[in-house]
């Protein structure tokens, strides 16, 4: 910007009428009229160019005259029921259908980091990144230009358990959508090129992963928490991406991609239209043999990365047992999660962010040294992490991991938790819920991932029902387990001043 | 020598092998000869021969393509028939006798819902001095009333599992809660008490100038902001909308309760309100409610209208330019006057950003996007990321392009930027216009996706346009642009016209002002 002096003098020069023409950097275009709605009208294109587009297209605020529109939708629609088919081959698909412009599609595959060997580790990570490049049928650009010229969104995430991947899109392009999704999951080449550029580009991006401490110290409490499958990185590590190459990811891919453990997941699509477009391209996929899900044995452990930096992250985590299996429990847990909350000390924004949950009262109302603090958890299948994340200066460390132990205790002790913030816990957990319904993308990942983790999509009634249900003794229950299982501890940071991995587990268990 | 026999015919054999990779379940590189027997006899096989055979099988996997997979999806942009799926649930609009506007449409089978109001007041109707009182007057109307405290309002929305949220922009403030169906009486209660009886108390006031100057740190680290902010700075000065939305901070330490209160007495008036609504509600019940909630509210009948056209934005051919070597990365942002909301070239403007398109270096489309700028940049790797942008304003707009690159590449950067917008005033494909066309129309209509988003758009629609327009409408307009519009209107905005330049970071390289001007046309006789 100007310097204010300068600003001064180009107000002068401006005021200056013949000295503002020679002043190239600042003509001053014509004033527009004072009537702003006639200002279109006003400014007459050129004459060659005036095309029958001006004529005939009123300013925005008129509607077009001639134009017949359809006719609007009730109001009062019900939602339509989740439709399963199970081909001969094991694959499912299914759909809600619903009525407006657009739908989404998703294929969801029970594949993750947690199948990978010890030659195959980091091929998931590629895998996501390889997805929607060249087929058997169509080149990467090919595929490019199928999505651009409907305008759709396409995208691939990976898990430790699952992968998804997923096609947003006006209904009018529904088929040619079915048809490349499928395409591009069922018949991936990985192509040297591809994949080495993908290499690469994921060698490059290991520094970076520092730069998201949450989801580092995340990746870190798995590698030590876990011994076996969920200890498996789900970030590509340097060593393995000099071994992976397109056979071996080949092998893994026709190894877990068989047609028993995918879900094709619709929402806005009507079942048999879907089935008649689909059910072609997918009948013929092999069914693989059967997979034992590898295990995995929660250990506890530490992690310490040491990077120069003013702040340090800590992250405290316990095993939660039993995962989406059991779900109760793991509607106890989101709610218990959204009881303690927390966040940043700094957030923009109106209430209705958790401003009133625990971790925000008694921490970072508290301490203007913590820079923030949250709960989070992250559930498997069969287990599960749950504890607390947090930022501070490195020299408070000592003192926010003891308050974050302090915290994970409290919610274990019994009458420490009201019924009052219970109350606002299962609002908060019930209304997420619900709006989270709102979204067609969310909804088909729902469907996907339900159908992999259950065999069925549970209705919302019965989340709703196991949260009505749900009391203070079952929370306290909950956090005592919970407390029960060896401590794991991630730090990213100036580590430091962390305190021992010991001195914090004695906290928890009394030693032996 | 039967074994030698063998060997060759094996060798012989080897080209009619392959084509078994239709068999999905081979995996991918099964096919790869290197297991292939050495022969012993016959011309030796050279490590070239093997390279080649598996190049060529590797190839070959692509020329076989299964029909099953390619009946419906095309590369090729084609005009799609929308007119089954474009009926959505009707708008009801009712205008109250005080001149506010309810808006909803409802969608019953949802369990949730968004109300909010949506105000036709924001930074660019202050003055120089009162600069950031918009924005101010956004933080401090959670800040308790005369009948609740900070504290109970928090409480309420968060009891009932709500949000609350604001923003502020240069034409709108917005204030809109999400919650559950049964709680939407009480969130429109809530609404309806912060706006018109903000108790404002000089402490919290006082309180919030540190908020609000942390926000402002907060956004000066954000490059793409402080490009915009200093791009409107210069393109609009002297005129409302060159000013920031957060005001400078000496506004910010100054702003006082009387500030405020005059701010919301002269801007919040009924006829510059619309009340919008969206998901599980009814509109008769939204309307009596309304009725009888904002009842305090002036019925001022100056518009915002009159108010633009009493001090109108200039738009002025200048530039900005920050230098800061330690940077890694520069950012410049160069922009043409753009067409105002109501303005009918404002959808074919709409196009033809779609068309520029934007791009990062982490996009999956790499090289092979439709967009020509997208293209010459991935394929030259002449920058880290790309943006085109299309804004609009009552009475002006900003059209152009946005790009992030290493400070080595800035000169052919601007040359493709400044080539590709210049191209669309005289050679323009009915391919890409086709394209373009159908990008816009579904990320229009994929962007709505959940309540919020709904209502978000029934209230800017009705404060900008004074109606909302049927997505069979908004279609047609969007199909009634073609190549030639395209060219007309590149010869209005852009043809000969002045840009407004604001950059950022090591742009020593970057072209000066008369470079840029000069490469709005070309020479053609």
């Amino acid at each position: 910007m100007f310097p204010s002096s300068n600003r001064f003098l180009l107000r002068k020069l401006l005021e200056n009428g013949s000295h503002c023409r020679t002043h190239i950097n600042m003509q001053p275009q014509r004033i527009w009229g004072h009537d702003v709605a006639s200002r279109y009208l006003s400014d007459k294109p050129l004459s060659w160019s005036e095309g029958s587009y001006v004529k005939h297209l009123p300013p925005l605020f008129h509607p077009l005259s001639g134009l017949k529109l359809p006719p609007f939708l009730p109001d009062s629609l019900e939602r339509y029921p989740t439709k399963i088919t199970t081909l001969p081959n094991g694959l499912k698909i299914a759909s809600e259908d619903a009525p407006g412009p657009a739908a989404c599609l998703g294929i969801y595959v029970d594949s993750g980091s947690i199948y990978e060997t010890e030659e195959s580790i980091g091929v998931t990570h590629l895998l996501e990144r390889l997805a929607f490049k060249s087929t058997k049928n169509r080149s990467h650009m090919c595929i490019v230009h199928d999505v651009e010229v409907t305008g759709g969104n396409v995208g691939a995430s990976a898990s430790r358990e699952q992968m998804g991947y997923s096609y947003d899109t006006l209904k009018a392009y529904l088929q040619g959508a079915v048809e490349l999704l499928i395409d591009c999951v069922r018949n991936p080449l990985f192509l040297d090129s591809e994949v080495e550029e993908q290499l690469t580009k994921v060698n490059g991006e290991i520094g970076e992963i520092a730069k998201d401490p949450p989801q580092f110290l995340l990746e870190s409490l798995h590698l030590a928490g876990y011994s076996g499958a969920l200890g498996n990185p789900l970030m590509a590590p340097e060593a393995a991406l000099k071994r992976i190459n397109g056979s071996i990811i080949g092998k893994f891919y026709y190894e877990n991609y068989t047609a028993d453990r995918m879900v094709l997941a619709a929402f806005g699509v009507d079942h048999e239209h879907l089935l008649s477009i689909a059910e072609p391209m997918l009948h013929d996929l092999p069914k693989g043999l059967p997979v034992e899900v590898p295990k995995s044995t929660y250990t506890g452990g530490d992690f310490r990365q040491k990077v120069d930096s003013e702040k340090t992250h800590v992250a405290l985590a316990f095993e939660v047992p039993g995962g989406w299996h059991q779900d109760k429990d793991a509607t106890v847990l989101t709610v218990l999660q959204t009881l303690m909350g927390g966040g940043g000390s700094f957030s923009a924004g109106g209430p209705g962010k958790g401003m009133h949950s625990r971790l925000y009262l008694r921490v970072l109302n508290q301490y203007q040294q913590v820079q923030s603090l949250s709960a989070f958890s992250s559930i498997y299948n069969d287990s599960g992490l749950f504890g607390i994340h947090s930022t501070t200066g490195s020299d408070f460390v000592a003192k926010a991991v003891d308050i974050a132990a302090n915290e994970l205790l409290a919610v274990a002790t019994p009458g420490q938790v009201t019924e009052v913030e219970l109350r606002r816990a299962k609002n908060a957990t019930k209304s997420a819920v619900l709006m989270n319904l709102e979204s067609r993308a969310i909804v088909t990942e729902d469907i996907g991932r339900q159908i992999l983790t259950y065999g069925c999509r549970k209705p919302v009634e019965h989340f709703l029902q196991c949260l009505d249900e749900l009391t203070l003794d079952d929370l306290t229950i909950m956090a005592q387990k919970i407390v029960s299982s060896p401590l794991t501890m991630a730090s990213l940071g100036d580590v430091d001043c962390v305190p021992s991995y010991d001195s914090v587990s004695r906290r928890f268990h009394a030693p032996i | 020598m039967a074994i030698r026999k063998l060997l060759t015919l094996g060798r012989r054999r080897l080209p009619l092998l392959h084509p078994s990779r239709s068999a999905s379940t081979v995996p991918a590189a099964a096919a790869t000869p290197s297991d292939v027997a050495p022969s012993t006899s016959g011309p030796p096989v050279m490590h070239y021969d093997l390279l080649v055979r598996a190049v060529s099988a590797k190839i070959q996997r692509l020329d076989n393509p299964d029909s099953r997979f390619l009946r419906y999806s095309s590369p090729y942009p084609a005009l799609a028939d929308h007119t089954p799926i474009v009926a959505v649930p009707e708008t009801r609009v009712t205008t109250l006798p005080n001149g506010l506007r309810v808006a909803t449409e409802s969608t019953l089978a949802s369990r949730t819902a968004t109300v909010g109001v949506w105000i036709d007041a924001g930074s660019r109707f202050e003055t120089d001095e009162t600069n950031g009182t918009a924005h101010f007057l956004e933080h401090m109307i959670f800040k308790g009333t005369a009948d609740r405290t900070v504290r109970q309002l928090e409480e309420e929305i968060e009891n009932m599992g709500g949000h609350l949220n604001a923003y502020t922009s240069r034409e709108q403030t917005t204030y809109y809660a999400k919650m559950m169906d049964k709680d939407v009486p009480k969130a429109l209660e809530i609404l309806a008490d912060i706006l018109q009886n903000s108790s404002f108390d000089e402490n919290r006031i006082n309180r919030e100038r540190d908020v609000i100057l942390r926000e402002m740190e907060e956004v000066e680290g954000q490059t793409e902001e402080v490009i915009f902010d200093h791009l409107h700075a210069t393109a609009f000065q002297y005129t409302p909308l060159g000013r920031t939305i957060l005001g400078p901070a000496q506004n910010i330490k100054t702003i006082t309760k009387e500030h405020l209160k005059n701010y919301i007495s002269t801007h919040y008036t009924a006829p510059r309100m619309v009340i919008s609504a969206a998901g599980a509600v009814k509109h008769e019940d939204i309307v009596e409610q309304v009725k009888k909630l904002f009842t305090k509210l002036s019925a001022d009948p100056t518009t915002a209208s009159q108010l633009v056209a009493k001090e109108p934005a200039v738009f002025t051919g200048s530039e900005v330019r920050i230098i800061d070597d330690d940077l890694p990365l520069a950012q410049f942002a160069v922009a043409f006057s753009g067409a105002s909301w109501t303005d009918p070239d404002s959808i074919a403007l709409m196009v033809m950003q779609s068309m520029l398109g934007s791009w990062n270096k982490g996009a999956g489309g790499g090289k092979h996007m439709g967009s020509e700028l997208a293209q010459r940049i991935a394929i030259n790797e002449i920058a880290e990321s790309m943006m085109a942008f299309n804004t609009n304003y009552k009475d002006t707009g900003l059209f152009g392009v946005y790009a992030v690159a290493k400070p080595d590449c800035l000169d052919d950067l601007a040359y493709a930027i400044m080539y590709e917008i210049n191209k669309m005033s005289y050679r323009v494909s009915e391919a890409d216009v086709t394209r373009a066309r159908n990008q816009l129309k579904s990320s229009i209509q994929l962007h709505m996706d959940g309540t919020s988003p709904v209502a978000e758009d029934i209230g800017r629609q009705l404060l900008t346009y004074g109606r909302r327009i049927p997505v069979a409408e908004l279609f047609a307009r969007i199909d009634a642009v073609d190549a030639s519009t395209v060219k007309r209107v590149a010869n209005r905005f852009i043809f000969d016209q002045d840009v407004a330049i604001a950059a950022m970071g090591p742009i020593k390289s970057l072209p000066d002002y008369n470079w840029f001007r000069r490469r709005t046309y070309m020479l053609r006789y």
